[in-house]
């Protein structure tokens, strides 16, 4: 543990702070951080870490998993996404594929990818087919897509665009009314891009304070000083706890390419709703590439509707920080990373999934429901 | 999906740059990276392929912590956080 950790470590101890403090976090990278360095265990017994909508897979609209899906079983393409869109569930008639995975092995050609570059090496590599890039991500994953965008990319390059910002879900749960937290840990990489300004609504129009982190304990035991010691104070402002990394402005000329090739729209989360100025969508002028343009057909409108999680699954409330991962009553017994049944489970930054990778067996709405005698 | 790593640069063809990290060499693209120019030697935090920022040695160094720190197992971690502070 480096100094910094242990002052940041000793000097939270000692905050004057009340019975139950909740710091939310909206970054699967940072859950993971905590999770796996086990901070939850050192903090005082009064803080608490919630996290919440920070996994882009979780979020994604099951509209557009299953288009992605139909396009695949239907066209002649090659449909490619990022590896941990290929097994999120959806529902789906019976004997249909419930995921990319089971499409893909059906016979669909789909192909998990790492970068953006690689959708755009293989429809160079074969110029007669066509090649859909299923884009889902939040904006550090949605910006280079529009770099290889505003880069050039070959005629028979498609984009199925699920791009999302992150700052509106944040932005929709404050104005709830019911935000379920009263501090805010801003996501590092989203900063990095899109720059620290976005989050200072948070402390000035909210009154919540908040701190940008990276992804190291000690950065985060700092952030996690910092918007305590704010809330003790009673003074919060936005505070950039990751500098090194996250500038003024954050990458200019990503932000460029974001705004020369994408408009900021309203966009269906999975599980929540629709959330104003959340999504990113290819602006007009790409519509020869824009997947949902030129094959329109597999868009199923009649799916947009709330709550389309598979039947049990509490991921919706997990994303929110409403409930704690392993508070679903499917956590560890019906669900588990080899058999996932929601996208929390499946994705590198669900919170379920990374709440069992870092050893949480217990599952907490049984054990309530034994310790009841029910 | 949003964690990003960092590498250092070893050769720079116009918006491609071969990078380096732990031994293992990839192409990592710098179009999204035009603002401070790089050079052979600089330090990148990259992202799905895509140089994203350019950090200091030092700061890379520090990041690269955090991998190894999340291989460790948790609750050796979380012994060695509580333990320092008795
Ligand atoms: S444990 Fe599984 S079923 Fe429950 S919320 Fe998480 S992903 Fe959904």
């Amino acid at each position: 543990m480096t100094d910094i950790a242990k002052q940041a470590l000793a000097r939270l101890r000692e905050l004057p702070l009340p019975d139950n403090v909740r710091i939310m976090n909206v970054c699967g990278g940072h859950e993971r951080a905590i999770t796996m360095a086990g901070l939850r265990g050192v903090l005082p017994g009064n803080v608490e870490l919630i996290p919440g909508p920070g996994c882009p897979v979780c979020i994604c609209p099951e509209e557009d998993v299953y288009e992605a899906i139909q396009i695949a079983r239907h066209e002649p393409v090659t449909l490619v996404a990022f590896g941990d869109m290929l097994r999120v569930p959806v529902n789906a008639p019976r004997r249909e594929p419930r995921s990319l995975e089971q499409a893909k092995a059906a016979g669909a050609d789909i192909r998990p990818i790492a970068s953006p570059m690689e959708a755009r090496q293989l429809a160079l590599d074969d110029p007669d087919r066509r090649v859909v890039f299923f884009a889902a991500g939040f904006e550090t994953t949605t910006a280079p897509v529009a770099a290889m965008l505003a880069e050039g990319i070959p005629d028979n390059l498609l984009i199925l665009l699920s791009g999302r910002l992150t700052w509106p879900a944040v932005a929709m749960l404050l104005e709830s009314g019911q935000p379920g937290f009263q501090t805010l840990i801003a996501p590092g990489h989203v900063s990095t891009v899109m720059g620290p300004e976005e989050w200072e609504f948070v402390a000035t129009q909210h009154g919540i304070p908040a701190a940008i982190a990276g992804f190291r304990p000690d950065t985060l035991l700092a952030a996690m000083y910092s918007v305590l010691h704010q809330y003790a104070e009673g003074r919060p402002v936005l505070e950039n706890c990751y500098p090194e990394v996250v500038r003024p402005g954050g990458n200019p000329t990503a932000r460029r390419q974001l705004e020369q090739t994408m408009d900021v729209v309203d966009a269906n989360w999975r599980g929540v709703g629709v959330i104003p100025t959340s999504g990113f969508a290819l602006k007009e002028r790409y519509a020869a590439h824009d997947a949902r343009k030129v094959l329109p057909d597999y868009a199923d409108d009649s799916r947009k509707r709330v709550g389309e999680m598979p039947p049990g699954c509490d991921c919706a409330r997990v994303v929110l920080g409403q409930i704690y991962p392993n508070e679903c009553r499917l956590y560890g017994a019906a669900c588990t990373p080899r058999k996932p049944v929601g996208p929390c489970m499946v994705s590198d930054e669900g919170a379920c999934r990374i709440w069992w990778s870092g050893g949480v067996r217990e599952n907490v709405h049984t054990a309530d429901r034994q310790a009841a005698g029910r | 999906m949003c964690l990003a790593i960092p590498m250092q640069v070893k050769s720079i063809d116009e918006f491609t740059a071969r990078c380096e990290a732990k031994g293992v060499e990839r192409d990592v693209n710098l179009f999204m990276l035009q603002d401070p120019t790089l050079a052979v030697g600089d330090h990148v935090l990259v992202h799905v392929g895509y140089a994203i920022q350019k950090v200091s040695a030092e700061d890379a160094a520090a990041a690269w912590a955090i991998f190894d720190e999340m291989l460790a197992p948790a609750e050796a971690r979380a012994a060695q956080l509580a333990g320092t502070e008795s």
